[in-house]
This record gives C-alpha cells, structure tokens and sequence, in this order.
C-alpha cells in the first residue's frame, strides 16, 4: 500500500463526506505517523527532569513523555550516564552505545555534577520550573544529597517526585544495598521461572543446558516499570490539576513487570500449585501454542471452541477428530489433554510452510464451514523478518529518524496511533552535555561567563 | 526521609482518594489487551462500565489453568478487572445501542478491542460517538491497528500472535533453540497499559483544548518498540539479531546462574563498583583488573564475556542460593533467586508494601492480588474488588448513571437489551454466593 500524500488527503476530505469513507481510510487519514509532525503536542506544558542513572526504565519512561512534546531535561553526570555503555557487544555507534541512542529520543541533554553542593543548589533552581522529576538511585541517595521529596517539595510544592528502584522506597528489601537491573527484575517477578523449554524426560540440566528459566530477550521488566512509572506520572498531574497538590511515585521494577502476570497468584493462593514451564503451550488457553511447520513455526490461536473447529477442519480432520461433537473447551485445557493434542496438531502443521499455513487461516475465514470464525496463525518471525514486513513498514513503525547527529537511524516509533495530538521521534539522542548552551541560559538566565566558568569548575 | 513520606503508606491507602476520581470509562473489551487498560484505570479511581454480551460475556470466563475454576470464576478473569461495574448489554441490540450512546454521552473514555469496524457495525464506533459527545477519548487497540495489509485482511490476533510477529519470541529464546512462548501475555498487558499513557495523554489534551480523539495501538508494534537496540543493531551491521538464553548481550556480567542446589540465581554487575564487589565476594578481586574485564565495554565483547559469565557459573554452582544474595547485599552487586509464583504471593517484602494484597471482596471472598505498581504517596490507587457474574450490575448502572425507572429496565430486559449470566461456570456467581452480596444499592 502507498504512502497518502497531504495534498490527496486534503483533497480527499473535500470530496468525500466522511459517511462514505470507510473506517479504515477515515482513520489512516488522521492518524498515519508520516503527518503526526502536522498536529499538536499533548504535553508541550509539561516540564521534566531526567535524573535517571544506571536505568533504562527511567530513560524510557522520560522518553514516553518527550514523545507526547513534554520539555524533558536529562540530567547527567559530566562523564555521561553509565547506561550509554550498556551496548550489545560493546558495540558503539557514533560514540554511543544503541539502548541510549534509541532512547534519547526528544530530549535536551544536560550535565550536572550532584555530589558538589553548588551542583545541588542549580538542581534546586532548575526545579522550581519543573513539573516532573525523575529518579532512579538507591533509596536514601536523594535525601542524602538533600535533594529528596520532602526537601524539594519545600522549594516546588507540585513537584511529583518519580523514583523507579529495584525495591521501591520502603519496606524491608528498599535499604538493601542492591542495585535495578533488568534481568534481576524478570527473575524476582514470578514469570522467569514459567517460561522456558520443560526438560525431557531422563536428561538433566548438564546435557539439556536450555530446559532452564527462561528470561526475555528484551529489556521488558525495565521497560514495563518506566511505563508504569509514566501513567502514574499522568495520572498524577490529573490529580495536580483538581487538588493543586504534587506527591511523592514509587516503582519498582519486579512488582511492576510482576504485575502484568495473570492467574498464577490466584491459582497458588487457591490450590497451592506453582505455574511451572509448559515450553510453548499454554498452562491457562487452548487453542494457544507455537506450533512447528515445514519451514519454521506458527503460532497457532483460537480460545473458543469455533476456533478450535475451525483449525481442525481448516487442516481437514474435522471427521476424523469428531469435532462436530464437541460442546466445550474445557476438557482440552487439562494438562494430559493438551499435550496428547499438542501431538496431534503439530503432525498436521509440519506439512505445511508458514506462509501456506497463514493462507489458509485467510481463506477458511472467506469460505470455511465456519467462516468468518477462523483460527489465528502467525508466522513466527525473527526480528530481521519483522523489519521487512511490508505491514509494519506501511504502518510507521519502522520510519528511518533522520537526526542531525546520528544520521539516519531505525528506532521503533509511533507504538501507538493519535487523530489529535500523537507521539513523534523529533531526534534519537545527544551527546552528554549537549544542550548545556541552551538549557542553562533558558531555564536560570546564565551569561555565557558563567558556563564557561562552572564548566571549568566541573560542575556541568 | 523517604521513610517520613511513605510512614504507614498500606495502612493509611484506605482513607485516601484515588487520582482518576471521577473519570468514567466505557469498555467493550474481551480476553486480556482490551480489558487489563480499563483496569489499570480502575485501580487508579475511575468508574469503569464492562459492558458484555450476555449471558456468557467475556472469552476470558473460560480462561482456566489446567481447566480450574476459583470459586467458580476463572483465575484469568479476575486478575484482569480490577474495579469494573459489569453491564450485560447486547450491542447487537438497537435498544442496547442506543443505551451505550447514552452512557457514552456521560463518560470520558471509550474502549474497544474488536476487529477494526465492529463497533461502527453496531453504530457504537468512534465517528458515532463524537457526535453524541465531542470530548469523548476513544481507544482500540488489536493485533495489527486499524489499517493497513493485515487489518484489511481482518486477521484475528492475540497476544501469541503479537509474540510471533514482532521477533519478541525469537529473541527470547536459547541459541539453536526454537523461539518460545513466553508464559506471560505480555504484549496483551503492557500493550494494555502502553495505550493508558496514550489514553491519560489526550486527557491532558483534551484539558487544553476541550478535544477528544481516536487513538489505536497495535500490540504487536508496541511490543517492538521495546525491543530497543535490536532495530539500529540490525540496520547498521546488516545483520540478524540473535537470542542469547539468560544472558543480557547489553550488560555484563548479567546472566541467570545455577546454584548448588540446582535452584536458580540471576546476578548482575556490570558497573564498575558493582563487578568489583562480585570479584571480592567470589574472593577473586584479581579479575575486576584483568585487562579482559576492566571496563564494561571491553567485558561486553562475545569472548570477554563468554568468559567471566564461565567463571561467575563455576562460583556460584557452589554456593546456596542465600550465600549469593547475602554477599549481594554486602558487596553491593544485584541477585536474585528466580522466584516461582509461591516466592511472589509469600514474599516478605511485596507484603509489607501491600504490593500483595488481601482482597476482601463481598462477592468472591477473600483472596490474594497483585497492587497496582505505582505507589502514590497522596493518591494511592488500590484494587478493590474484581470479577463480577454477567450483568451483575445492570440495575445499578441503569439507575444510578442514566436515571432509568423499574418499568425502563424491564423492557430493556424484555427486549433482549439487558442480560444476565449463563448458568455455567466462569459466569455465573459463586456456588457459596447469597443471592445479596456484592450488589451495589442504587443512590438516590
């Protein structure tokens, strides 16, 4: 599908009257990514302070909001934040390690050296013009430093006061010494320990290495806190706009990607049985598993009974497994069910390739005995395939940012769609201290003898 | 200080007000991506009608691990619908329709995650409502977004489908492996959450301009978009991105080690205080110099790091999982034991957080539930009761938000507007439910 250009879109809502349009033009009209640059920014009034460290949740969670047009100000140490050398590899572009570069997105990168006191008197100024501060050191740095929640709010009464930590700011682990990590978050979370391949029967860990817990690739306990951390921070400004007042926001990264975890709480509470690993079927649906093909695997979806009935005639054993009988998924869900049936489908999926298999799925919803139920399959793609499919290139995801600094760069963007004020990527990142020049003139009315002198000082 | 700002923060949530007071939330939402936003929102204060086909509604009814039901609902069902007035509503009803602009007319956010087009089917679809009401912040969110190759297709979706597509599943796997499935729906519950900061985003905008809008959120592009340096890594080097099991490419050492008692331990340490403190306590302090792993760059590399990660394994299969985080503590690095769901639910610390709670709900009974993540010092939010049996709280809704008399909601129910629950499992009340509690009295 083709890029709408401006002027046929203009042209369009001219001379058609919306009635007419179908929903999908209607909306790609007012919502594609390639015109968010046209519209207005829903957070433009809203001022931020970056003082994460060593976090990428904090990173993340500034960037949701500088993507909504908020002035995010990212404080740094002047030899930069530790989290710009958390590379794959040790792989560095342009002088800057790739997590930090697509998550520098939108902000104004300033230094400042917290542990002089003359530094913590200029982070004071700077918060009295600010609305946001984030942070991300271990509880009681900030108050050390005299710079907590109740110092600032002191000077800022509507401050609200973000900290992401790996215990949060009380209870008995908060004083623990321990640093926020990623992976640390997805073992503590509960979900680590249920996700991964089951070891085969007779082998151990020595021979089967892989028939572990199993973490995510991605940094997702991290980005799950920083968003967590950034609806608490919306949410909170609602509650400054009725009640005038700020507050104090505690996350922590195991609670929050613990939060997203479904049954398995209720389940222990209830029987005392442990979600264990199930490899790549599902302990709480069925139909619902990654089933292997002639050339890769699928995942195969239908979580009512029709779905199920449709994949089973969609691969033509509808006699054959009676499933014209069948009144209720319920019995397919138990554990020994499951696997016997796991069998079964994955015989029929091998004779097929994805793409045969995602066709058919298409086709049964058109003609099949149950049209329009039809089962979901998906090709199981690696990220090289998702980063050429033409679906998510049509849909902006994948849009080349063209920044002054780092020249054309692939960051995913536009995760979701606006009609009236959407998120943009206006640039990746910066280097450290980049914007002092700007920022510090803005904000505190500096001449330029005064950066120059605090600079020398190693303040900024 | 920290500690004066969150003196008695579980005890004192109680008497507090939650921040979304007052924002009214209309959901037509099934299984897990639709539903899990409203409930977020639920938590924080707003009032949230789940409006559900009678009388089975919701998919998510029959979600059940291994087939259980808790109390005749199921586990899936409850931990989804935090705070939720439960409306049985046949949208394919035009008395229903017409029921839902009302309600719509009153409230501040709508929710779908339909195919693209089935609520407009109903006449219940965006460009219908913001003519009722122009404010009104309107969000659908499904696999592939609202346009484009796929949506016009109409593919079904879910969240394994999400996990496939975008490359999330074959990142999160072990070398020569094939992908997994992770066991949490996870671009269903943060492509939920993602589409609430949109969501409070256009509050905020709509608060500066009186504007409502439609937003549409994909899950399975949300999902890409925090799988971060995998993209640019790809487009420079040209080359696929490849999983790597337990260990973090990113960050060294961090990986997931076996103990002496074949339990699980993740450790991580990459800044320089930090592995320095983990070669003291491995008693090997001569490694934090090591030109192999003197800085965090250098360790990153495939061979450095294949290295250290070779030696932490070696030290930590002799130690008991208790040793490890003992000398974490101490020595200031990270580890933790890979907690199971039963390490969560006793967990200590998530306890006196309240970040596990004990929920005293009149119609379920008393059960365990995760918080809400955000804790908020003046505006706690907190999960106050969940699941509901279809159409539970018809009555009320009808009453109390649109002012409709007894002989109203009769012929509603009549003409097949209105609806209750099936007599089955995951739909009906519990079997030790009287016939009272739970039910909301109507306000004058």
């Amino acid at each position: 599908m083709s890029f709408i250009s401006l002027a046929a879109m203009k042209k369009a809502a001219r001379t058609s009257k919306t009635k007419q349009q179908s929903w999908s033009d209607w909306v790609r009209e007012r919502d594609d990514p390639r015109i968010a640059h046209t519209k207005p920014e829903a957070l433009d009034d809203i001022t931020v302070l970056d003082l994460s460290s060593k976090s990428f949740a904090g990173c993340l969670c500034s960037s949701l909001l500088a993507e909504f047009g908020a002035e995010v100000l990212r404080i740094e140490p002047p030899e930069g934040d530790f989290l710009r050398i958390c590379t794959p590899y040790g792989m560095l572009h342009k002088g800057e390690g790739l997590n930090y570069l697509t998550e520098g997105r939108n902000k104004f990168h300033i230094t400042l050296d917290l542990s002089r006191p003359e530094g913590r008197e200029i982070l004071k100024d700077l918060v009295t013009h600010a609305d946001v501060l984030i942070e991300t050191y271990r509880p009681g740095i900030m108050d050390e430093l005299g710079i907590g929640y109740e110092q600032l709010k002191e000077i800022n009464p509507g401050l609200i006061f973000a900290s992401i930590t790996g215990y949060g700011q009380f209870g008995p682990m908060s004083q623990s010494r321990m640093p926020d990590y990623d992976n640390i978050a997805q073992a503590r979370s509960g979900i680590q320990s249920g996700t991964g391949e089951v070891m085969p029967e007779g082998k151990s860990y020595n021979e089967c290495p892989w028939a572990v817990p199993t973490k995510a690739g991605s940094w997702i306990a991290w980005s799950v806190a920083g968003t967590f951390m950034a609806v608490g921070i919306l949410a909170a400004l609602y509650w400054r706009e009725i009640t005038g007042e700020g507050q104090a926001l505690d996350v922590a990264s195991g609670e929050a990607y613990a939060r997203l975890d479904d049954y398995a709480a209720l389940w222990y509470y209830d029987t005392g049985i442990i979600a264990e690993r199930f490899g790549n079927l599902d302990v709480c649906a069925f139909l619902y598993c990654f089933a292997p093909t002639k050339d890769g695997a699928v995942f195969l979806g239908g979580l009512r009974l029709e779905m199920w009935q449709a994949f089973v005639d969609m691969v033509g054993k509808w006699d054959e497994w009676g499933a014209a009988s069948w009144t209720s998924l319920a019995p397919f869900m138990q554990r020994e069910e499951q696997l016997k049936w796991a069998s079964l489908i994955f015989e029929e999926t091998r004779k097929y390739t994805n793409e045969e298999l995602v066709r058919m799925s298409i086709e049964y919803a058109k003609k099949g005995r149950l049209a329009p139920i039809t089962p979901v399959v998906a090709p199981v793609c690696s990220p090289e395939e998702a980063m050429k499919d033409a679906n998510w290139l049509d849909r902006g995801i994948f849009i080349p940012i063209q920044d002054p600094l780092y020249g054309e760069l692939i960051a995913a963007q536009a995760q979701h769609k606006m009609t009236e004020s959407p998120i943009r990527t206006k640039w990746v990142c910066r280097p450290v201290g980049y914007d002092n020049e700007y920022i510090y003139p803005k904000y505190l009315g500096w001449r330029p003898s005064k950066l120059k002198e605090l600079k020398q000082k190693g303040v900024i | 200080m920290a500690q004066e700002t969150w003196k008695n923060y579980r005890e004192n949530k109680s008497f507090k007000p939650p921040p979304l007071k007052g924002i009214r939330v209309l959901e037509v939402c099934t299984i897990l991506l639709g539903p899990a936003g409203p409930a977020f929102l639920g938590a924080m204060g707003a009032e949230v009608i789940k409006c559900e086909i009678p009388p089975r509604g919701d998919t998510v009814r029959q979600m059940v691990p291994f087939g259980h039901f808790f109390r005749d609902q199921a586990p899936a069902a409850v931990h989804i619908n935090t705070n939720k007035y439960w409306l049985g509503l046949d949208l394919h009803k035009p008395e229903a329709q017409k029921i839902f602009c009302e309600l719509a007319a009153k409230s501040d956010i709508v929710e779908d995650n339909m195919r693209p087009g089935t609520m407009e089917r109903w006449n219940v679809g965006y460009r219908q409502l913001k003519e009722i009401n122009p404010g009104i912040i309107y969000i659908s969110k499904n696999g592939f977004g609202q346009w484009g190759q796929y949506a016009e297709e109409n593919r079904p979706s879910n969240d394994g489908a999400a996990q496939a597509l975008s490359g999330y599943a074959w990142m999160s796997s072990f070398p020569g492996r094939p992908p997994l499935k992770s066991r949490l729906y996870v671009c269903d519950t943060y492509g939920a959450l993602m589409g609430e900061l949109a969501v409070l985003a256009a509050l905020h905008y709509r608060g500066k301009t009186g504007k409502g809008q439609f937003i549409e959120l994909s899950q399975t592009e949300n999902i890409m978009r925090t799988m971060s340096w995998i993209w640019p890594y790809q487009q420079i080097t040209g080359k696929v991105a490849r999983p790597k099991g337990n260990r973090d490419v990113s960050v060294c050492p961090a990986d997931t080690f076996r103990c002496a008692d074949d339990t699980f331990m993740a450790i991580a340490a990459p800044a320089p205080e930090e592995f320095k403190g983990l070669c003291t306590a491995m008693g090997k302090l001569e490694l934090a110099e090591d030109p192999r792993f003197k800085d965090h760059l250098t360790r990153l590399k495939e061979k450095n790091a294949t290295a250290i990660l070779k030696i932490i394994a070696a030290w930590v299969r002799t130690k008991k999982p208790e040793e490890v985080e003992q000398l974490a503590k101490r020595y200031g690095f990270a580890a933790s034991r890979v907690y199971n769901s039963k390490d969560v639910v006793e967990d200590a610390h998530f306890r006196e957080r309240g970040f596990i709670t004990k929920i005293d709900d009149p119609f379920l009974g008393p059960y365990d539930e995760y918080e809400f993540p955000v804790m908020m010092s003046k505006s706690p939010p907190k999960v106050k009761w969940s699941v509901r049996a279809v159409g539970f709280d018809n009555e009320y809704i009808m009453k109390h938000f649109l002012d409709k008399s007894e002989d109203d909601i009769k012929e509603l129910y009549q003409c097949g507007a209105l609806g209750k629950w099936a007599d089955v499992q995951g739909c009906r009340p519990p079997s030790h439910w009287d016939g009272k509690a739970g039910i909301i009295k109507a306000r004058d």
